[in-house]
């Protein structure tokens, strides 16, 4: 099962679902719909609050126009070594300044979530059993030393301009 | 060289102590193999045929005697005694066991070593000319922008999980000695016309089954902006490189489908972004890596010419030596001396561990503390004196390391191929000793002049056939052993990908084929001083064909 996890711990009650052609939100959730769907969505309506998901081929810089309109974008690791999600997320992020929730999707593993956090993702659909035994015992394997900056702000390591602590 | 400070050892064995953990949870089976794999493969270890292999980072393979000692180390206690420096200039292992990795990386951690993203799809450990801070023709060192690279290239977090190996290179000097045109990225660096250090910047070179010769898409960019630059690039990478098909995925493959111009104006888009960020480089610390790298006093030690000219006069060998693997230091007084691990019959590259101890001693008495391995898998003393090469070829040769061949055609590069690679489809070691052993004469050797030999075992090209000036490529054809031979390739500022000449030869006949090349172009030359390469330029395949499959036969 799938659980949504957050620095601050697990979320109890998450209102999201990816809607697919059989999964709809129900009346109490929100929907987070693909990208053109979205487009569409702002073209067509004044909603606020929406949820979209950037799938890795997408042009994330497509939301650009539309932050305001937007809650939450997941952004998806459909394997968890297809990487471009770090790059989506990273544009998000320090490039078009969303401030919104960043959420990974997908394959998210134990090991991948600290490179996650640094690019600037904020919260991970975990299903893989490792990965939820390690976040419920607060069991992190990041490194807390870094050699450049990212997405997340992070705090200068007073030394040479790249590097950084968390 | 670089020296870690306080935030370096606490990555590092951070670093270790992660590994660890992943390690563990292998061995419990908690890791299944296919999400361990990545894991591993950025901390060096692979899986070979045999056994698992351990790939240690030496960064633009530079070593001092101390690592050099830890390397030797190594060798003996977690392997059989042996090591193998490998083009990328690192030093690869071929029988640790798994469960010993992590001890083996926290040894290395203890003189400021590491195995990280020796493989994976991550960018690897960046190289540069083996004669930097050294060579006369050098206009800076690149070392500093290496390690600044390294350092920013370690666990980036957006650039781990890339749609393949990504790795660059770096050249101070017009003459490329660092391959830097058939790498991911190749950074050359040079002075604008008002004496600002910047890189001319080369993108999607690369070898393997596709070779291509990088395409420059800058043709200066200042110091300060190399890791914006460089992120600029690896963000466009890392979006639309192909991930549908690991044979088309390396950057090369992108830059053609879509076009240097149109790949350079991507980049430049993003650049623009990035330009003037945090990741802009001060003056204040690119000083400060540089002091790092700032070259030991060389004393005047004049005495060692007229010693060297009577040294020479009464060991011919000696003279030999000094001829072949001595080459001349910005300091006159001075040499750098290349080690050859090209023994005659014997591995390229490998180095037992009382070798590597031997080096050790000798640089540390004799060449300033400082080693180097050379993408050509030999090791280099950057700063001999004159005066003290004869005691350095003395120990040199009580050790076996002596080999005045560098630059040879016995000075081969050779892939560890199918005698332990899980890629290969042929043998490239029994190839290359066979050569070794055909041509070993020094007065053939030396009546050939340069040319260079490489081996691969299979398409991967890691023994870099497609820039040898005769490449060899082991294919398998219904279950045996096949050559296939390239000729005039090159890997310097005038890279060329080697032509095919022809079917290729069986194992036993292989050398006797590369012999009729030789021979073809001792008699074609227009004198002594024309070499293989400058030859065949010039005369095309045709003579090579003709006497290797004969003239009326057509070559398939």
């Amino acid at each position: 099962m799938t659980k949504i996890w957050k620095e601050t711990g697990f979320v109890g009650d998450d209102p999201w679902v990816i809607e697919t052609e059989e999964t709809k939100a129900g009346s109490n959730e929100k929907a987070i719909v693909g990208l053109d769907a979205f487009l569409k969505k702002v073209a067509d309506s004044d909603e606020t609050g929406l949820g979209v998901v950037i799938a890795p081929a997408d042009d994330v810089t497509k939301l650009a126009p539309h932050l305001d309109r937007l809650a939450l974008v997941a952004v998806a690791f459909p394997a968890f070594n297809d990487g471009r999600a770090f790059s989506h997320a990273s544009l998000l992020r320090a490039r078009l300044g969303f401030t919104g929730e960043v959420r990974a999707v997908g394959d998210v593993l134990i090991d991948q979530i600290p490179l996650m956090l640094r690019c600037g993702v904020e919260s991970f659909a975990v299903s893989n059993a490792t990965a939820l035994k390690r976040l419920s015992e607060g069991r992190l394997p990041g490194i807390a030393v870094h050699y450049q900056p990212t997405a997340k702000p992070s705090t200068d390591a007073k030394s040479y301009s790249w590097r950084r602590v968390s | 060289m670089y020296r870690y400070d306080e935030f370096d050892h606490a990555f590092v064995s951070s670093r270790v102590e992660q590994f660890r953990d992943q390690v563990e949870r292998r061995l419990s089976g908690e890791l299944a193999e296919d999400a361990f794999k990545p894991l591993r493969l950025m901390n060096g270890v692979y899986l070979q045929l045999h056994a698992y292999m351990l790939r240690v980072a030496i960064p633009y393979g530079t070593l001092s005697s101390r690592q050099m000692r830890m390397l030797a180390h190594i060798a003996r206690k977690y392997d059989r005694g042996y090591g193998h420096f490998t083009t990328r200039q690192n030093i690869q292992y071929n029988w640790p066991r798994l469960s010993d990795t992590p001890d083996i990386l926290q040894e290395l951690a203890s003189v400021e070593m590491h195995a990280l993203q020796t493989s994976g799809n991550c960018i690897r450990n960046v190289t540069a000319d083996h004669f930097a801070g050294a060579a006369a023709d050098e206009v800076a060192d690149p070392r500093p922008y290496a390690e600044i690279l390294r350092q920013w290239s370690s666990v980036h977090p957006e650039f781990s999980f890339l749609p393949r190996k990504f790795k660059i290179a770096v050249t101070g000097a017009e003459r490329d000695r660092a391959a830097i045109q058939v790498h991911d990225i190749g950074l050359h660096l040079k002075k604008d016309e008002n004496g600002r250090i910047g890189f001319a910047v080369y993108v999607g070179g690369g070898q393997g089954r596709t070779p291509m010769i990088a395409k420059k898409i800058r043709d200066f960019l200042p110091e300060e902006d190399l890791l914006s630059y460089t992120t600029a690039i690896m963000r466009v990478y890392n979006l639309h490189g192909r991930r549908d098909n690991k044979y088309k995925a390396r950057i090369k493959i992108l830059v053609h489908e879509t076009g240097a111009e149109e790949l350079s104006r991507q980049v430049e888009v993003e650049f623009a972004a990035l330009k003037d960020t945090e990741l802009k480089l001060p003056e204040t610390d690119i000083q400060a890596i540089s002091t790092y790298f700032a070259p030991p006093a060389l004393e005047n030690r004049a005495e060692g010419w007229e010693s060297l000219a009577r040294w020479k006069k009464t060991d011919p060998e000696f003279a030999r030596w000094v001829q072949q693997n001595v080459q001349p230091h910005k300091h006159p007084d001075y040499g750098m001396v290349t080690i050859s691990l090209k023994p005659i019959g014997g591995i390229p590259g490998d180095a037992s561990d009382a070798q590597m101890d031997a080096v050790a001693d000798i640089a540390e008495e004799y060449a300033f503390d400082e080693i180097r391995v050379s993408h050509e898998q030999n090791l280099i003393l950057p700063h001999v004196a004159l005066a003290d090469l004869e005691p350095v070829y003395r120990a040199l040769v009580a050790s076996g390391l002596a080999t005045a061949n560098a630059g040879l055609i016995t000075d081969i590069i050779a892939c560890p191929g199918l005698d332990y690679c899980a890629l290969a489809n042929a043998r490239s070691i029994p190839v290359a000793q066979e050569i070794s052993t055909r041509f070993g004469s020094p007065e053939r050797q030396a009546e050939i002049g340069e040319l260079k030999i490489k081996i691969s075992g299979c398409i991967n090209a890691c023994g870099h056939h497609h820039v040898g000036h005769i490449g060899l490529l082991g294919v398998e054809k219904k279950g045996a052993e096949l050559y296939q031979i390239t000729l005039g390739g090159s890997g310097d500022e005038n890279t060329s990908i080697g032509e095919i000449i022809g079917r290729g030869f069986e194992p036993e006949k292989v050398t006797d084929a590369v012999e009729t090349i030789v021979d073809t172009y001792l008699g074609l030359r227009r004198d002594g001083q024309e070499t293989f390469l400058e030859a065949y330029r010039r005369v095309g395949p045709q003579p090579f064909k003709d006497a290797l499959y004969g003239s009326a036969q057509e070559a398939a």
